[in-house]
């Protein structure tokens, strides 16, 4: 018995005691074919997935190293049972290649002649697969080259794609490290570098980074390696245009080089930026701007934050197989569970780092994760304990008690550029008055909202009041710390996103803090543990406190 | 001279007689009246199959090379014979192997006799018909093949010439058997003047050659044996046989020793760790198996067994697959811990399920053993349970499918498939790892009788050691060695010591299997690692205090070599439920857990313990509540109300155990005025209540005078008149019945032939004319009546008709009929 850090668990977890001497060599080792799941500050716990393990085949990792390294690290004996599941999951990937045929075109050609037999049965495949070429190849239909990758992993036989990607439109761009327009020298960051390597030598893939951590570099960098014309995707306009100005920024890219295609623009230049919404937009049951896709020879194709990729897009992916696709995510975690979609129409997962590392390194401000827990009025229970049970959770979040201590929270920051985030637009005006804050929702103007942003940016605004807008990819990088006074039912995926809001670098490296304003007693606060198990198992530092300790004469320090 | 078998044995000294009945053991059962018994019974067919059963492949290819050196005539051979045709081949084998195989024999009276003139016992030939998988000589099967075989010369040449379709075939019998069935039609010539337009034949050149088969019977390779104008089967005659086998010697490859495994040896630690993670899976696995069917145990099929639903089920409780859980089902039921229970009262509770499966009282004391303990039993059970697992879910004979426990699954042959597959493992160097072909190959060496046709279970057995962690890897484990040759001790032991009363005294003590490995399982933890996500895991198998705590404090989350456990509000409840405090899980936590305790947990305990018990639930059998404290103050303290041992429960509220009539008498002879109310807190109020009987018509509603008659209504009276003049109608008809038919019917004699024919022909003419007729007849019971009907129709032995009076519709069976009359 090896006295490893690792143990493994017959549900195909694993558990990495991090205090262990071996950890760090350990992480290393597993981190190819095991997916980290959470990262609590003792025990991290990996798991071993179909996709994790297919993933490291990908990357060329075979079951026997996969075994081998279960087998040095483990501390306990692993089940042979667990390592021949191990070793035979490994062994579908690849079965089946699709690759290019300089006679026939695409085609997949199998290296077991038995998975060929058994997949071309299968009725979910019927129509994609063309004439038998001979016993071990037949041709496939070019367009069906995604949904037959598709079908191929629900069938538990993901194809190996051998079959390369066209160039595309050449176009010139460089990565302005040497500073542009007067700007300071920059070069990218070591995982930076390694996550844009990673993608290229496998052609397409997702990279996981957290927000903050530099994600539309890696996408300009790919761009720089490409060098050629680029479709970005992205959640929103406000998101466009901040790609926008981080290309300019830091590529040899210029304005006029960049076109905006959204509900209000619809440029179509070199590098195209569109959003989700307008390309998702129908008329008449027919999408209307999908010509988009096809208008120029891209070479590249990037998808911004992965995990809100709507459904038809990955319809339209599908058909976009021949070129590089560059995802980027903070998580590869679905709330409607496709991610096997985005592994084989978008491409195996080529980079991850834990979030926890990426602030060692110093590249995130360490946030400070509080809850408050505020005893709502003897009044204000009566009205929750009689209200309708869809109308419990709207009670318990607008609260007015909870403004009192959202004010203390503000005031304790004084001098900090501080978010308030709620999902409720009455509960958003009440605060927006009684902290004398502007408020930006989803009604607000494009113009006003970039006005806002700046003037937060600037320092002019102090406090900002933000509707679930501020979920996606805006970017405030000054904001040190946020309040949350109400959220969509305690999604772990909304959770991630507006942590990114104030993880982004400081300028001074301060300390972020990050509040959770709940009430006590009620389903808010239900819905507040499913956060901070998230957020636990990020990694961050917890603590619950009771509103009075914020509201109290003496300030409490909370470290 | 010749002696026989009988005079052989006679002669033995009593030594060497013990010595082969050791070597075969069933030739004293039932004990021999004398030798000659004794010596039929070791000729026999079935005692002779028992003892090549247990040969190698070597030692029967030598048996075969004495029979096949027998002289024709006296049907004895040589040592030196056999010697000379085992070395025969290219690659001669050694002869002391030969010597060493051909006493083998002599000593199990196979072969007897002195060396000069040994014998072939006579089952042999019984047995295996086909020495070596040589056919029989060329002279006992057809003379014009003799013929062919008596000239070596031209033998050699037709061979030659045969096609290579032909020589195909030839090659396939001369491996052996020698026999082989001709497919209908393969024999028949071609038609005449069709011989050019057969297909051109590719295995010979591309020149068309008809069927190989029917070629070859025809130059005389081949003869038919059996089988009618088409089909049967054909036999290589022995001589041709001998001639193709040049290569490989008279008797086929000769090996005389196992096949070589060429896997290489595995690291034992790697062996040993990978089978000591499996036993571990296996005996959680098997838990949870018995705590399923604890909580919903299995009912047993009409057939035996246990359905395939119910397997299914388990399986998808314990996230296996069926054929692992029915392994583990089988073992756990073979090592005791399964049980049948009878239902009472089955007829009412379920269709067709008279008994359950459920864990035995023998769970409990498993369940408290260690975790090696707790496998040997397992794996013990598993090496002598006499089923075949691997059949459970495929289908038998009659096409029905073979479920767990049942008795389609019973192999008798299973302990010593599991004992031969595991032998040849230990028989290798520790941690080699055979493939399943290499071992099928050994196994076919060392006993091919045995093995043959049991491909399919030897790689079951396999399978099955691999799940159980007797193997890891694919090489025996080091405790699985242990426990195999425990085993077998066992089992000699056993037969030495028929009573088992040596290895009484050494029970209690644990087996050097189960030590072996207890060094190899995680020792016993008794802290845990407490995180920020509210998370316990437990860094190796707990010990039983540390589980029992987790058990009520957490849920459990995954298991393994580490279990994770959840901290959660129900779990937090659960805790303080079961009685332990906020403080006591604080101390809990701190006391066992080896790091420092996250805030966010205490928070929870104490959240959760501020609210715990903020309802209290009780029941009361009645109570008294007002609105005036302080007239609830004097109840409570009212010493004559003492006996209602009254509890205040809130400043308005006292609640007795008593019910509310009593407490009601109670409080009004204490000079109160209690009201009682109801469950919505209505007042009930009471009036005193009167007995009374029942309610009755009085008498004024009655008629002035009860003797006065009622009045007829007008219709009423038409009506009744109308009834009776229809009776006096009918009456009078009655009267009016010809005497013919009156007299018919009264006559006691038979009726005159004539009569019955006449009435007919007066009925069929009354059916014309619709005319009114008098019937006489004699009805069920014998009687005999008259009727004045209207004939409607007749047919089919049937009269109907019509009768005025009732307006009904009768049916008259025309035999009885007896006279007919037309009204006039």
């Amino acid at each position: 018995m090896s006295g490893g850090p690792l143990i493994v668990q017959s549900d195909k977890t694993l558990l990495l005691e991090i205090d262990h001497p071996d950890a760090q060599a350990c992480r290393m080792a597993i981190a190819p074919f095991a997916e980290l799941e959470r990262s609590p500050e003792h025990v991290h716990t990996y798991r071993l997935t179909p996709l994790g393990l297919w993933n490291a085949r990908a990357a060329g990792h075979d079951a026997e190293g996969v075994v081998d390294t279960l087998i040095k690290y483990s501390r306990y004996p692993v089940p042979h049972g667990l390592l021949v599941d191990v070793a035979e999951t490994m062994d579908r990937y690849g079965r089946l290649q699709l690759a290019n045929d300089p006679a026939h075109g695409l085609v997949l050609r199998a290296l077991d002649r038995l998975v060929l037999v058994e997949v071309a049965k299968s009725k979910k495949l019927a129509g994609m697969l063309g004439d038998r070429i001979d016993d071990d190849t037949i041709q496939v239909h070019p367009s069906e080259r995604g949904r037959l990758k598709q079908a191929l992993l629900k069938l538990g036989w993901p194809a190996e794609d051998l079959a390369g990607y066209v160039d595309g439109e050449a176009h010139p761009i460089e990565l302005a490290e040497a500073g542009k327009d007067g700007r300071k020298p920059w070069t990218l960051r070591s995982y930076q570098l390694e996550a844009v390597e990673a993608f290229w030598a496998g052609g397409s893939g997702v990279v996981v980074l957290p927000c903050g951590a530099g994600k539309t570099l890696v996408g300009a960098a790919a761009m720089a390696e490409a060098k050629a014309t680029t479709l970005i995707l992205v959640t929103n306009t406000v998101a466009g245009r901040q790609w926008k100005r981080e290309l300019v920024a830091r590529t040899s890219l210029t304005e006029d080089e960049i076109g905006e295609y959204s509900g209000e623009r619809k440029e179509i230049r070199p590098v195209t930026i569109a959003t989700y919404q307008v390309l998702t937009s129908r008329r008449g049951g027919a999408f209307t701007h999908l010509d988009l896709f096809g208008a120029r020879d891209w070479g590249l194709v990037i998808y911004d934050e992965v995990h809100l990729l709507p459904a038809p897009i990955f319809r339209f992916t599908a058909d976009l197989q021949a070129r590089r696709r560059l995802g980027l995510t903070a998580t590869l975690v679905r709330e409607d569970g496709r991610e096997g979609d985005v592994f084989s129409l978008i491409g195996p997962k080529r980079y991850d780092a834990p979030w926890k590392d990426i602030e060692s390194q110093g590249w995130i401000a360490p946030a400070e994760c509080t809850e408050v827990r505020v005893t709502l009025t003897d009044a204000e229970r009566m009205t929750y304990a009689t209200a309708e049970a869809e109308e419990r959770y709207r009670m318990a979040a607008t609260a007015r008690t909870k403004l009192p201590v959202v004010r203390a929270l503000v005031d304790r920051h004084k001098g900090d550029q501080t978010l308030v985030i709620g999902a409720y637009i009455d509960q958003l005006h009440q605060l927006g008055e009684y902290l004398d804050a502007p408020i930006i929702q989803g009604s607000t103007t494009n113009k006003e909202r970039e006005r806002l942003f700046d003037a937060f940016r600037s320092g002019e605004l102090r406090t900002l009041v933000i509707s679930k807008v501020g979920n996606f990819s805006i970017d405030l990088p000054e904001a040190a710390v946020a309040i949350q006074v109400s959220g969509t039912f305690g999604s772990r995926q909304e959770e991630a996103q507006r942590l990114g809001r104030v993880l982004r670098p400081k300028a001074d490296g301060r300390q972020a803090h990050f509040y959770t304003v709940v009430s006590r007693d009620t389903i808010d606060t239900e819905y507040a543990a499913h956060r901070q198990r998230f957020l636990a198992e990020q990694g961050y530092a917890y603590t619950i406190v009771d509103a009075d300790d914020v509201l109290g004469p003496k300030l409490p320090t909370v470290d | 001279m010749t002696t026989s078998l009988a005079d052989q044995l006679r002669t033995l000294p009593d030594e060497s007689l013990a010595a082969l009945l050791q070597l075969r053991p069933d030739l004293v059962v039932p004990v021999p009246a004398d030798i000659s018994a004794l010596a039929i019974r070791a000729q026999s067919r079935v005692s002779v199959a028992r003892a090549l059963d247990g040969l190698d492949q070597f030692t029967l290819q030598i048996l075969d090379a004495a029979r096949l050196t027998r002289d024709p005539e006296s049907g004895s051979t040589a040592t030196d014979a056999i010697l000379a045709m085992a070395t025969a081949g290219p690659h001669p084998t050694a002869p002391t192997a030969v010597r060493a195989a051909v006493n083998r024999l002599r000593a199990l009276f196979l072969l007897y006799g002195p060396e000069h003139d040994l014998r072939v016992v006579g089952g042999v030939d019984e047995v295996a018909p086909y020495p070596a998988g040589l056919g029989r000589p060329a002279a006992e099967l057809d003379p014009r093949a003799a013929a062919l075989c008596a000239d070596p010369a031209k033998l050699r040449r037709t061979l030659l010439a045969a096609p290579p379709s032909a020589r195909a075939i030839l090659d396939r019998l001369a491996a052996g058997p020698p026999v082989g069935s001709v497919p209908p039609g393969a024999l028949q010539a071609p038609a005449v003047g069709a011989e050019d337009s057969l297909p051109p034949d590719a295995t010979n050149g591309g020149a068309p050659t008809g069927s190989p088969i029917r070629w070859l019977v025809d130059h005389r390779l081949l003869v038919r044996i059996s089988g009618g104008k088409d089909g049967g089967t054909v036999e290589l005659p022995r001589e041709v046989g001998l001639l193709l086998r040049r290569d490989s010697g008279p008797l086929g490859p000769l090996r005389t020793s196992p096949p070589v495994v060429s896997s290489p040896p595995r690291e034992p630690k790697a062996v040993d760790s990978a089978g000591a993670g499996q036993t571990m899976e296996v005996v959680r696995h098997t838990e949870g198996l018995l705590e399923a069917l604890a909580a919903e145990p299995a009912p047993v099929l009409r057939s035996g067994g246990v359905g395939v639903r119910d397997l299914r089920r388990l399986a998808r409780g314990l996230g296996l697959d069926d054929a692992t859980t029915a392994l583990l089902f089988e073992v756990a039921y073979a090592a005791g811990l399964l049980g049948e229970l009878d239902l009472t009262g089955s007829a009412t509770t379920r269709h067709g399920g008279d008994q359950q499966v459920l864990p035995t009282g023998g769970y409990e004391v498993w369940r408290a053993s260690s975790l090696a303990q707790r496998w040997e039993q397992l794996a013990r059970a598993w090496l002598t349970m006499t089923r075949q697992v691997g059949l459970v879910g495929q289908r038998d004979d009659r096409d029905r499918p073979i479920s767990v426990l049942s008795a389609e699954a019973e192999r008798a042959g299973a302990p010593a498939a599991r004992r031969a597959v595991l032998g040849v493992l230990a028989d290798l160097e520790p941690a080699t790892a055979p493939t399943a072909d290499e071992m099928l190959e050994v196994l076919d060496w060392r006993a091919p009788r045995r093995s043959r046709g049991r491909e399919t279970a030897h790689r079951e057995v396999l399978a099955e050691a691999a799940q159980l962690g007797v193997t890891g890897l694919g090489a025996l484990t080091s405790y699985g060695r242990l426990l195999l040759s425990d085993v077998t001790e066992a089992d000699e032991r056993g037969a030495d010591d028929p009573l088992g009363l040596r290895s009484e005294a050494e029970s209690g003590e644990p087996s050097t299997a189960v030590r072996a490995l207890d060094a190899l399982l995680p020792a016993p933890v008794d802290h845990f690692l407490v995180q920020a996500d509210l998370t316990v895991v437990v860094p190796g198998p707990p010990d039983p205090a540390l589980a029992a705590e987790l058990e009520v404090v957490a849920e459990h989350e995954s298991a393994g070599g580490a279990s994770v456990h959840r901290v959660t509000t129900a779990s937090v409840r659960r805790a303080l439920d079961a009685g332990y405090s906020a403080d006591d899980l604080h101390k809990l936590f701190r006391r066992r857990s080896r790091t420092p305790i996250p805030q966010g947990l205490t928070y929870l305990v104490d959240d959760v313990a501020r609210k715990h018990g903020g309802l209290r639930v009780g029941s009361a059998g009645g109570y008294v509540r007002s609105d005036d404290e302080a007239l609830l103050t004097e109840v409570l303290a009212d010493r004559r109300l003492e006996s209602l041992a009254f509890r205040r429960l809130a400043p308005t509220v006292l609640s007795t155990p008593y019910q509310v009539g009593r407490m009601l008498i109670a409080l009004r002879d204490g000079g109160y005025a209690p009201v009682p109310e109801d469950a919505s807190g209505a007042a009930v109020l009471a009036r005193p209540k009167t007995r009374r009987a029942p309610a009755r018509v009085p008498v004024s509603t009655r008629a002035l005078d009860p003797l006065a008659a009622p009045k007829l209504a007008l219709p009423r009276l038409r009506g009744v008149v109308e009834q009776i003049r229809r009776g006096e109608a009918a009456a009078r008809a009655a009267r009016r019945a010809p005497a013919v038919v009156r007299g018919a019917a009264a006559r006691t004699g038979p009726a005159p032939a004539h009569g019955h024919s006449e009435a007919l022909a007066v009925l069929q003419q009354a059916v014309r004319d619709r005319a009114l007729v008098w019937v006489g007849y004699v009805d069920a019971h014998g009687a005999t009546a008259s009727r004045l009907v209207r004939p409607v129709s007749m047919g089919a032995g049937y009269l109907r008709a019509e009768d005025e009076r009732t307006e009904m519709l009768h049916t008259f069976a025309l035999h009885r009929i007896t006279a007919a009359v037309l009204e006039d």
